[in-house]
């Protein structure tokens, strides 16, 4: 009884540590997108889904149910697990026994218990039916780490809290030790596959294991290896990981809160060509509000509206589809623009039109670094008097978006009241108009962080027909509402203005949290969106900063210095163990490995030729064996060369004759064969085998290098 | 059963003819059509035991004896008959006759002295003479062995192991081609004395029979008048050379030591296994190394080869182990434990 126990317990060992990888891999992903509940229950019905697959899937009731109907109704079984779940989140009869968020805890608990369960069993049940089972398990596991490791790449999310706080205490990047996990699980799945199955499979290992490795080296060639965050978010215009492109929140209620930190650097930009802007700042456009929604102006939805803005982060280059016209008016400037804090779009000194990743010189320091090239204006604002309007490829509801404004005839009021004085030769110039208006609101607007209109309907209306107070969205809002009144398509453009005093000489320009900026917009036809700012002359904000030279300096070389930079990466890849060179080593030994195969077949179907006599009997023999295992004919283990030869016989009835010599030879007293002529017994094996294997067997058996390998 | 005897005693010179020669002089090839000639003649009146009759043979000339497991009316008596028919005995004046064939039916008060034969007194001469017992021939057939009591199971089993029996502090050898096919019913084991394995250890080959066929049975019907009236008249055999081809091969037949590597690896790993409880003995082996060789000349064959192992291990060491309480399936026992040395002797046989 005893032994019969511990056969037993031999034969546990295996599925239960398969379930523990499973229920591993399950966690590492129900990680980032579940709560603690789900995370637990989805390590339950992991187990007990691995466990009850290998008691039941070949055993009484179960053993007779075709593979097919079990992965439908595994599947069918999960779709009706996601739904239950969602009816226990909306039924009010539990969220009120069990409060909210308790009913959203057991509604997790349950999904990814269910769902769990049910992929575990799948699993399972292929890899016990079928040949290909074994390798899904582990590409599922791979998979698994691989998704837990891309949602930490950019070290942003540290779930589970108990890994990522050991390790960022001690300096380690907890992606590393999530990697760590993952290979030893996918090393242990293959290992208990060849354990288990005699290596039958090992080509189907050795495709995986090649598979993982080149997937993995693909991922680090294209984003590098995760980074660990060090600063702190201190967000002005929006954070990077709130991918709806949705307005957030009111944009005139976020200058409260900046008044502390607006010293604080926000990112730094080097010009790689001369440019000096011509009204005295340098303008950095991120993003715009030029669709009104009905109570203010948001970021647009509509297809063909704002082209020329890049939408958001890729992960290697984008351009706006949209280039400005009037390009002797512009020059091109390339920038290099490296972000101090995350932000949702790229910047670029207007107009942006190529962005491109580069490579971050100092991961610490920077969140992102790119490149941009940016068309500037060089016009002088005369250059647009006389200028129409509009672009003439803007669709009818394009150019419609860009005139609303609130239904509210005070701004078309005030703006003809401001347009009446112009000269006669101007009356009609839409320039003219934008510029009286921009000169109305510089005379009479005071600029304040301080002001009331934060909470009104329309805040721009309560500050244009109010006390005239209020910072650049009132301005910029106020404005754009003008000139659309008058029929001027217009909008509000967001991101920096940095005053051209700031740069000091260098190449380089610090943007700080204090230059967030909103400004409008006008569109002249072949010129492209123009900023026309008012500039209050009253101001009760000291808008002054301290430049921080030595600062803007520091980092406009840290991001600009290719040579050190360059060094600062070969360090970094050398402690890096090199990943080209590696691939390389590895391309290398895997070429040689191949080569070698062939080197080998080559040598073992040869040397029967030049071997002595006595030695023919076996070499030949193996040579004749060697040419059935490449069209997969190969002895079982165990199994007889008799037994073998008699199953052979349907490839090739030679074997038989060439089995009998050998083994008379081998095993009895006549140790000489020097009569039999072997060259012609493997002829006619090659003859038959040829005749009695599909074509495309016979291809693959010529190329493959290892096929002597399966001879036994 | 004196005709028959008569009738052997006329036809031995010619047959002692026909063979020609000193025994010790056969080739294997000559020992190989012997073993045919007595398999083919054994055939021709048993039909659909093929495989039964193989092993019979092969025990025959390895000097092993068989314990046939069968239920009544399967043709054990006739396959014992025949073999005893296609076997004559020659004319040798030095030598007692021995019948071809004899059976005896076991009983649970049968005596040994019914089996060994008994000293009688003789009142011409005023002195004992021994008249031999059903023992004293080429072929017995003990039928029912386990019916009777463990004394005549002894006496008899000592005779198998020994080739003698002693009576009255005299022994009495017997004859050299002594072979006991033993029968037992595997169901009927109301008041029977099962044999214990030390004793069954005797028996070279235990073969469990299954009814034949249904082409088989067929045949046995449409032919049985034939073969019953019909006295033998195909080929047969003398008793010296089936006793000299059992010499020609065991020096003609190679037993590689690969092959006796296996075989020790075999019965090692068997000993070693959780499943088994005893064991088989190293006599096992060493019985079944001329019973090989015999297999492999019925194949044709000079060599042993891994396929007379996979066919005669688990028929020698069926009845030679014992399993664990619990373990039933001893065919899967014999096949795990085979794997890995049958590989290891495959492999030999390659560079």
């Amino acid at each position: 009884m005893n032994s019969s126990e511990s056969n037993y317990t031999a034969q546990r060992i295996p599925g239960m540590l398969r379930a523990v990888i499973f229920a591993i891999a399950f966690w590492a992903l129900s990680l980032s997108l579940t709560v603690e509940s789900g995370s637990t229950t989805a390590v339950l019905g992991c187990l007990i889904g691995c466990l009850s697959a290998d008691q039941s899937i070949n055993a009484r009731p179960l053993y007779q149910v075709r593979l097919s109907s079990i992965v439908l109704s595994t599947l069918g079984l999960s779709a009706l697990t996601y739904w239950l779940a969602g009816q226990i989140v909306k039924s009010d009869l539990l969220s009120s026994l069990l409060t909210p968020i308790g009913a959203f805890n057991s509604a997790e608990a349950f999904l990814w218990f269910g769902i769990c369960f049910m992929a575990s069993f799948l699993l399972r049940s292929l890899a016990l039916r079928t040949r290909y089972g074994g390798v899904l398990e582990i590409l599922f596991v791979a998979t698994a780490f691989t998704i837990t490791l891309s949602a930490h790449r950019n070290g942003m999310i540290h779930r589970p809290f108990f890994i990522g706080d050991y390790a960022l205490i001690r300096g380690i990047d907890p992606a590393t030790i999530l990697m760590v996990i993952g290979c030893f699980a996918v090393i242990a799945m293959s290992a208990l596959l060849m354990v288990e199955n005699d290596q039958r499979r090992l080509p189907y290992h050795f495709t995986v294991i090649a598979l993982l490795c080149l997937s993995l080296a693909a991922y680090v060639q294209l984003f590098g290896l995760p980074t660990p965050s060090v600063t702190d978010d201190m967000g002005l215009t929006g954070q990077e990981f709130s991918s709806n492109n949705r307005q957030q929140e009111n944009p005139f209620r976020d200058g409260e809160n900046t008044a502390q930190d607006k010293q604080a650097p926000v990112a730094v930009v080097v010009f790689r060509n001369d440019y000096e802007p011509l009204n005295g700042s340098y303008y950095f456009r991120e993003s715009a509000y030029s669709q009104f929604n009905g109570v203010m102006l948001d970021y647009s939805t509509r297809d063909g509206m704002d082209l020329d803005l890049i939408p958001t982060f890729t992960d290697s280059e984008a351009s706006a589809e949209f280039t400005p016209e009037a390009e002797d008016q512009h020059k091109q400037v390339q920038t290099t623009v490296g972000m101090l804090i995350p932000h949702r779009n790229p910047f670029g000194l207007e107009s942006p039109v190529t962005y491109s990743n580069t490579i971050n010189p100092n991961d610490s320091r920077f969140k992102r670094t790119y490149n941009t090239t940016s068309w500037a204006p060089t016009y002088d604002f005369e250059f647009l008097l006389g200028r129409e309007i509009g672009n003439r490829n803007w669709s009818n509801a394009v150019r419609a978006e860009y005139l609303k404004l609130p239904d509210d005839s005070r701004y078309q009021d005030l703006a003809e009241s401001i347009v009446v004085d112009l000269k006669p030769e101007y009356a009609n110039d839409p320039f003219a108009k934008a510029w009286a208006i921009k000169a109305y609101l510089d005379q009479n607007g005071i600029y304040s962080l301080k002001n009331g209109h934060a909470y009104e309907k329309d805040p721009a209306a309560s500050f244009l027909f109010g006390d005239l107070t209020g910072y650049c969205m009132h301005f910029s809002f106020a404005a754009t509402y003008l000139y659309r009144s008058l029929g001027i398509p217009a909008r509000v453009g967001i991101g920096y203005s940095v005053p051209a005093s700031n740069r000091a000489g260098g190449s380089a320009l610090l943007i700080q949290a204090v230059h967030g900026h909103a400004w409008p917009e006008v569109y002249f036809k072949d010129v492209g969106w123009v900023i026309v700012d008012p500039a209050p002359q009253k101001t009760l904000v000291d808008m002054s900063t301290d430049p921080q030279n030595e600062l803007q300096q520091l980092l406009g070389d840290m991001l600009r210095d290719d040579t050190s930079y360059t060094e600062f990466m070969d360090s970094k890849r050398e402690g890096l163990f090199g990943i080209r060179s590696f691939l390389t080593v590895i391309a290398a030994i895997a070429l040689g490995i191949l080569f070698l195969g062939y080197v080998i077949r080559v040598y073992r179907c040869l040397t029967p030729r030049f071997c002595s006599a006595e030695k023919r009997g076996q070499l030949a023999y193996r040579a004749i064996l060697d040419q059935l295992s490449a069209v997969g004919v190969t002895r079982n283990y165990g199994e007889s060369r008799e037994h073998f030869a008699a199953r052979a016989a349907n490839t090739s009835p030679t074997i038989q004759t060439a089995t009998k010599i050998h083994l008379e030879y081998s095993l009895g007293k006549n140790r000489h064969t020097s009569n039999v002529n072997w060259a012609k017994f493997r002829r006619a094996v090659a003859k038959e085998v040829s005749e009695n294997t599909p074509t495309w067997r016979l291809a693959f058996a010529l190329i493959n290098p290892y096929s002597w390998a399966f001879t036994r | 059963m004196p005709q028959e005897l008569s009738l052997d005693l006329k036809t031995d010179p010619s047959a002692d003819a026909v063979s020609g020669k000193p025994a010790a002089d056969l080739n294997l090839a000559q020992a190989i059509s012997i073993l045919h000639t007595l398999t083919d003649s054994v055939k021709k009146q048993v039909l659909g035991r093929d495989d039964v009759i193989d092993l019979t043979v092969i025990a025959l000339v390895a000097g092993g004896h068989v314990l046939l497991e069968d239920f009544p009316g399967s043709g054990k008596t006739t396959l014992a008959k025949a073999l005893g028919e296609a076997i004559k005995s020659e004319k040798n004046t030095e030598e007692k006759t021995f019948a071809p064939f004899r059976r005896i039916q076991f009983t649970p008060d049968l005596l040994p002295s019914d089996v060994t034969g008994v000293p009688v007194f003789d009142s011409n001469s005023n002195a004992f003479h021994f008249r031999p017992g059903p023992l004293f021939a080429h072929i017995v057939l003990a039928d029912e062995i386990n019916r009777t009591s463990p004394k005549v199971q002894s006496a008899m089993l000592e005779a198998m192991g020994e080739k003698q029996i002693t009576v009255d502090n005299t022994t009495y050898l017997l004859d050299e081609l002594f072979f006991v096919i033993a029968t037992q019913n595997p169901l009927d084991l109301v008041g029977t004395y099962p044999l214990p394995t030390p004793q069954l250890d005797r028996f070279l080959f235990k073969i469990t029979m299954e009814h034949i066929d249904r082409d088989a049975e067929m045949s046995v019907l449409e032919t049985y008048i034939e073969r019953r009236d019909h006295k033998l008249t195909g080929e047969f055999v003398t008793r010296r050379q089936v006793l000299s081809a059992r010499k020609a091969i065991e020096d003609g037949v190679n037993i590689h030591p690969a092959i006796r590597a296996c075989l020790v690896d075999i019965s090692r790993k068997l000993r070693a296994d959780d499943r088994v409880l005893q064991g088989n003995s190293t006599r096992s082996l060493v019985l079944m190394l001329p019973a090989l060789q015999v297999a492999a000349a019925l194949q044709r064959r000079n060599y042993v080869s891994a396929d007379d192992i996979g066919m005669l291990l688990p028929r020698v060491l069926g009845h030679r182990v014992e399993l664990a309480p619990g373990v039933t399936d001893k065919e899967k026992v014999f096949s795990d434990c085979m794997q890995a040395p049958m590989e290891q002797l495959a492999r030999s046989t390659l560079p």
